[in-house]
């Protein structure tokens, strides 16, 4: 089943398909974070709607997984061939390459070991299980996981918001290289089109970004969640 | 002009390698830069010292032969311009210049700048050429050729097969040269018969050389002389598991 990790292309494939597929839930779980500013209810209601799916839940759950460990596997077999084979030289001059290009390596491990942290912290419970057992009661009177108190006191301490605001710039230049290098390897391109998708996917990455960071920093500053 | 060059000197592949300084005077900006190299050599041959080993052959930006990395650029700062056509008024008076060979473990150096690139070479064997009846020639335009079709083989053409992509590549990729020599035969009609064999036998072949992946740097497209694209490596993508995914047909 891993006879791909045999070819550079083939592996490039897979590189590509499922960073389509993490791209996709980084998109979706960005819009759902979002609605903490909608308040406690709105982000507690669409946490237990989540949990809800059921089986779909763990369905979706396992597509990622799969994803994330094809992804971090095949990307690591293919830059151990590449610096078996490559050479640095004396001087180190650049024409073409971006930041975002030489830095996937590195942004790529951070953001692996900071998902195992945010799944610990907000999934599993691992970090704090003081908040994670806290309840709240919907308007319809069901008792459900206090999700939004959580993530607001996750946030107020500071090394975990610096480490997640870290973490999720390193995500934005991992997916300005990424976006549009996923059409390249699938063999997606032309003069037009490839240029557009550059401009595209370092759109989408900043946004992301900015979506993202501005949860830790509202709760930081107080803007939200000051009632918990 | 005056220069101060830090040249990689190398006696073979096995001896160990290490940059010698050397300063070359009233250098002419009109020279090319193996023009300078040959005033140097001349230098020091007069001064009965080794000549400073570098491959060349036309000298007019046509056979590929010429190859070194000029201050971590392979052919040097020019955009679409080999070695042999780069000219000293690129340079400042007084500059220091770091000479490398190309470099790319399944480039094993030959001596100082001389590098074996003869695994691009097996790369071409493994299905570069379409399989003919020799005999009388065939009638001129006997097969008609789309003008779209026939000016992207020339661009692809275009590759002289001079291992810069590979030398510039962060990954130590050849997948440029590969994809190029591929589309050229690939986008004719007569390359159509052997196209998927072709695809395959040419990418396994750069895989078994144990040539890099690409991450999309495009250090290629911008060293390479002739500006080859790298949506031709797009393709190559597409079309190498293309041909996997339907192997099981033939």
């Amino acid at each position: 089943m891993l006879g791909f990790l045999k070819s550079n292309i083939l592996s490039k494939f897979v590189v590509a398909i499922t960073g389509i597929i993490l791209v996709g839930f980084i998109i979706g779980h960005t819009l759902g974070n979002l609605l903490i500013f909608a308040g406690p209810e709105a982000l507690n209601t669409y946490a237990i709607g989540l949990r809800d799916l059921g089986p779909t839940l763990w369905v979706v759950r396992i597509v990622l997984i799969i994803a994330a460990i094809l992804h971090v596997i095949t990307t690591i077999n293919l830059v151990r061939q590449n610096k078996k084979i490559a050479s640095g030289y004396k001087v180190s001059n650049y024409k073409a390459s971006t930041f975002s290009a030489r830095f996937m390596g590195y942004a790529g491990l951070t953001i692996l070991f900071f998902v195992l942290y945010h799944l610990a912290h907000f999934t599993l419970g691992f970090v704090d299980a003081s908040t994670f057992n806290m309840e709240a009661t919907l308007e319809n009177g069901r008792v459900v996981h206090d999700v939004y108190s959580m993530v607001v006191i996750g946030f107020r301490n500071v090394i975990v918001s610096l480490f997640y605001i870290l973490a999720v710039s390193f995500l934005g230049l991992h997916l300005k290289h990424g976006i549009h290098s996923m059409f390249q390897s699938l063999g997606i391109h032309g003069k037009k089109f490839t240029p557009m998708i550059q401009k595209v996917a370092a759109i989408v990455a900043l946004i992301i970004v900015i979506s993202l960071i501005s949860i830790p920093i509202s709760i930081m500053l107080g803007i939200v969640g000051g009632q918990v | 002009m005056n220069l101060k060059l830090h040249i990689w000197r190398q006696k073979n592949n096995k001896a160990a390698g290490a940059f010698e300084q050397y300063a070359v005077s009233d250098i002419s900006e009109d020279m090319s830069f193996l023009e300078m190299l040959d005033v140097l050599n001349e230098d020091l041959i007069v001064g009965g010292k080794d000549p400073v080993a570098f491959d060349h052959d036309c000298r007019e930006g046509i056979c590929g032969a010429c190859s070194m990395t000029i201050n971590g650029n392979p052919h040097g700062p020019e955009k679409a311009t080999t070695a042999c056509q780069l000219h000293m008024r690129k340079f400042n008076d007084g500059q220091e210049i770091y000479i490398e060979p190309f470099k790319n473990k399944s480039f094993p150096v030959i001596r100082d700048l001389v590098v074996d690139r003869s695994a691009l070479d097996r790369i071409i064997e493994s299905g570069g050429y379409i399989s003919i009846k020799t005999g009388s020639a065939p009638d001129a335009n006997d097969i008609a050729v789309p003008k779209a079709k026939s000016d992207v083989a020339m661009d692809a053409a275009a590759c002289i097969g001079c291992g810069a992509c590979v030398a510039a590549c962060p990954n130590g990729a050849a997948m440029l040269f590969t994809s190029a020599k591929l589309k050229h035969l690939n986008v004719l009609p007569q390359g159509q018969a052997e196209k998927k064999k072709r695809t395959i036998a040419m990418v396994e072949q750069m895989d078994k050389e144990g040539f890099g992946s690409c991450t999309n740097h495009y250090e290629c497209e911008a060293a390479c002389p002739k500006s080859i694209s790298v949506e031709f490596i797009s393709e190559m993508n597409f079309e190498y598991a293309k041909a996997r995914a339907t192997a099981y047909r033939d």
